[in-house]
């Protein structure tokens, strides 16, 4: 046994995040630690990197027992991590990100060579590939990762934590990290997969500890265990089956004609998109990310106003126009990115809640907040959306990505509007969270509402769209009903192969 | 008469005169930003160490060497004494930087009174100057040796430190760790970088270069110390920096444009154009010079994002 934590406990203020929780590592496996979100993974994975102190327990590393005070003490125990958000340095070579703070120098001054080597030598070993001399900010991310990963080999590190490794990469990268992780074990190396993607356990870990609300629920070996077992036990209940009704689609709410555009470097971005959406439907975008679905969306939402084409939102011509009058017309949006354009971090729950609101009547008169009904709509909405905080006047920043997520979607649903443009709108929130945000928007459709939604889950299209269109390289190539076309399919029409195949 | 030799040449050595200070500031500025702190203290570091430049001349009877020496010193506590302000105690880089450049007029002003018994101006006969240096091929070339005119051993040393100041930070093991500090100072602290004690140091340095500067002001040209001495040098550093893209080189470029400005103000003051219309021309020149890079930086900002829009 490598690693052992033993009775771990770790309180915030009032909320026990871990509670008694025990793991342990052997050499050369692939420990997967899953549970929701909040479900106190996280913190005990800082706790092992030294970013945080336990209340009490006792961490033992190779039969000695330890103690952390910062990521420093946890490296020299080769106890390395792949964080969820990278820690690069943008404008610099993949060779000075990887060996910094232990470079190769002669009489002080960086010995590019010496380097260069090192990484190359590295990167053979290991089987990752990647080019000594790439900038960082011209890699892909999922080539960041690759150096992340680097990193911490470079640094001897014999045990290494992954946190949700997969939640920024392509399905295609995540192949590719997945069988990275397989060679490492095969290599000697102890891994720890923080994650609660089921279907990525299922395929590396060879061991699986599940947590819920700060306490270790068990830990079963991946051959004894399936997928259905595994989310009983996170989320301590059966997924339920969502009902999707039937329904009669209604009067046109979005209509999309001819839209084009194209980009800086003479690029067509978008070419010829036509969609509508109708009252009464959810209408899917399926599609490789990448594929112009964002410069759709920004379009449609007023983000961009440099296109050809015409957008109408509930019969009125909204084609160039800004937000907030698109708003008006009848619109709410769940953007791609939380927290570029969804919400402001510095700001109040309650402000965020309030925002794009500020001025109807229910929240203020004369240009005067009434803040009362401002919380009161924040906390209900917290209440309803069970969404983890202290209250409704913590900042968005001290939100989980999940929670805030989950901030963003609750303000853009409620709103009483009948149209929703819903961009992933379950990214990176847990299982139960998302079965109640599709319960939702599925709720927004029953009561003759309308929804776009774009989304990287294949099979979250599936599940709740009434139509699907398969979006490849700016144009929508297909149109499905519901039921008429499977993932395979899906998946073949997305890389741009033909549906008579 | 203007487009003579002996003309352009004076021009010449006079830009290469009114460059080093603004030189020497704009390198201090570069090396801290390029460590991610945002130092504008330049002026007031030049300032202390231009008098305490000259308080130690005229104790010391002359010596340029503890002349020089004390302005580096006193510029370099200065720069210490921000460095734990903003880098410990988290003060606003901006509010603390203008806190030092205020107080230092004023301080020195008062310190003149205090040691010289005089207001706005000090000035003796027992006080020695840098050594000004003839170039090497004087005798083989008259003509292209007045270019260099008048220019001290200091002047010529700005331009050596502006080669080794490229030299450290894109070459050297300390000068690539503080680079990637202020790309991203949580990256490096995660891999154990003392990421303040770097940072602090490379304050403390950049007083170095800021004192020399303060040392060309009152022992260069001429050797006296005046109120207000600086007359904004430090701030047209700023700009320097900025224009150079905080690169040492194009730190360097900058520079020489803004010493020529000046010269150039002087020069036309001498051909008869009004004092106070020639005097804004290196402060109008500054202004011109902000709007146009940053015109620049947000066209490449825009362009960019457009192609970070169609690559999505």
């Amino acid at each position: 046994m490598i690693l052992e934590m033993k009775n771990i406990v770790k309180t915030y203020g009032k909320v026990v995040a871990n509670d008694n929780v025990s793991i342990d590592l052997n050499e050369g496996e692939i420990l997967a630690i899953v549970g929701e979100n909040g479900a106190g993974k996280s913190t005990i994975m800082k706790i092992l990197y030294g970013l945080e102190k336990p209340d009490s327990g006792e961490i033992f590393v190779k039969g000695k027992k330890v103690s952390f005070n910062s990521p420093l003490d946890a490296m020299k125990l080769n106890i390395g991590m792949v964080q969820q958000h990278f820690m690069l340095f943008g404008p610099m070579s993949v060779t000075e990100n990887i060996v910094y703070n232990n470079e190769v120098s002669r009489r002080g001054f960086f010995d590019w060579k010496g380097n260069r080597e090192k990484v190359r030598e590295l990167s053979g070993k290991y089987g990752l590939n990647v080019d000594p001399d790439a900038l960082i900010n011209d890699c892909s991310v999922g080539t960041q990762q690759r150096v992340e990963i680097l990193k911490t080999l470079y640094q001897n590190a014999d045990i290494i934590i992954f946190d949700e490794p997969s939640a920024v990469l392509t399905p295609g990268e995540v192949d590719e990290l997945l069988s990275t992780m397989k060679n490492l074990a095969k290599a000697g190396k102890s891994l720890i997969l923080i994650t609660h993607k089921l279907n990525e356990v299922m395929e590396v870990a060879d061991r699986v500890t599940v947590m819920r609300s700060g306490k270790v629920i068990g830990t079963v070996n991946k051959k004894d265990t399936s997928t259905d077992e595994l989310s009983y036990m996170m989320i301590g209940r059966h997924t339920s089956q969502l009902n999707i009704p039937d329904m009669k689609t209604g009067k046109r709410l979005l209509e999309v004609e001819h839209l084009s555009m194209g980009s800086a470097l003479g690029k067509k971005v978008l070419n010829d998109v036509s969609l509508h959406v109708d009252a009464g439907e959810i209408v899917g975008i399926a599609g490789v990310s990448g594929n112009g679905q964002s410069e759709m969306i920004r379009c449609i939402t007023g983000l961009e106003k440099q296109y050809e084409g015409k957008v109408l939102v509930c019969d009125q011509d909204v084609s160039n126009q800004g937000v907030s009058i698109i708003r008006k017309a009848g619109m709410s949006h769940i953007p791609e990115d939380r927290y570029l354009w969804g919400s402001a971090r510095e700001a109040s729950l309650s402000d965020n809640f309030l925002m794009g609101e500020e001025d109807s009547d229910a929240f203020s008169s004369h240009g005067i907040l009434k803040q009362k009904t401002i919380d009161r709509h924040a906390d209900r909405l917290i209440d309803e959306y069970a969404i983890k905080t202290d209250g409704c006047r913590q900042k968005m920043k001290e939100l989980s990505g999940g929670n805030a997520q989950k901030v963003i979607t609750a303000r853009e649903i409620e709103r009483d509007c009948p149209l929703t443009i819903a961009c992933e709108p379950t990214r990176g929130i847990d299982i139960g969270a998302m079965e109640f945000v599709h319960e939702r928007l599925v709720n927004k459709r029953d009561n003759g509402g309308g929804v776009l939604l774009v989304s990287s889950e294949l099979s979250e299209i599936l599940k709740l769209s009434d139509r699907i269109y398969v979006m490849y390289e700016g144009h929508l190539n297909y149109e499905f009903r519901h039921g008429e076309v499977d993932d395979r399919k899906l998946g073949r029409l997305m890389l741009g192969g033909k549906a008579d195949e | 008469m203007i487009f003579e030799w002996s003309y352009i040449s004076a021009i010449i050595s006079s830009t290469l005169r009114m460059c080093s200070p603004i030189l020497l500031c704009s390198l201090a500025a570069a090396i801290c930003s390029k460590a991610g702190v945002f130092n504008i203290a330049m002026e007031g570091c030049m300032m202390v160490s231009a008098f305490f430049a000259i308080v130690v001349n005229y104790y010391s009877g002359g010596s340029v060497l503890l002349a020089i020496l004390a302005g580096i010193l006193s510029s370099m506590l200065i720069s210490a004494v921000l460095a734990v302000l903003i880098i410990r105690l988290k003060a606003s880089p901006v509010v603390a930087g203008m806190a030092i450049n205020t107080m230092s007029g004023g301080l020195t002003t008062y310190l003149m009174y205090v040691f010289f018994h005089t207001k706005g101006l000090f000035q003796n006969p027992t006080l020695n100057g840098l050594s000004k240096l003839t170039p090497f091929f004087a005798s083989a070339f008259p003509e292209l040796a007045q270019m260099f005119y008048g220019l001290t051993t200091v002047d010529y040393l700005s331009w050596i430190i502006a080669i080794l100041v490229q030299i450290f930070l894109y070459r050297t093991v300390i000068g690539y760790r503080i680079r990637a500090i202020g790309i991203n100072p949580e990256a490096a602290r995660s891999l154990g970088t003392p990421v303040e004690k770097y940072q602090f140091w490379t304050m403390t340095l950049s007083g170095i270069f800021c004192g020399l500067a303060g040392v060309l002001l009152s022992m260069g040209s001429v050797t006296l110390f005046i109120q207000n001495i600086t007359s904004g040098k430090g701030y047209i550093a700023m700009t320097a920096n900025n224009l150079g893209k905080s690169h040492p080189l194009g730190v360097a470029v900058a520079s020489l444009f803004f010493g020529a400005c000046q010269s150039l103000g002087s020069f036309l003051q001498q051909a008869g154009l009004k004092g106070q219309i020639t005097g804004s021309i290196p402060y109008a020149a500054t202004v011109l010079a902000s709007v146009v890079s940053s015109i620049r930086y947000r066209r490449q900002k825009e362009k960019k994002i457009r192609e970070a829009i169609s690559e999505n």
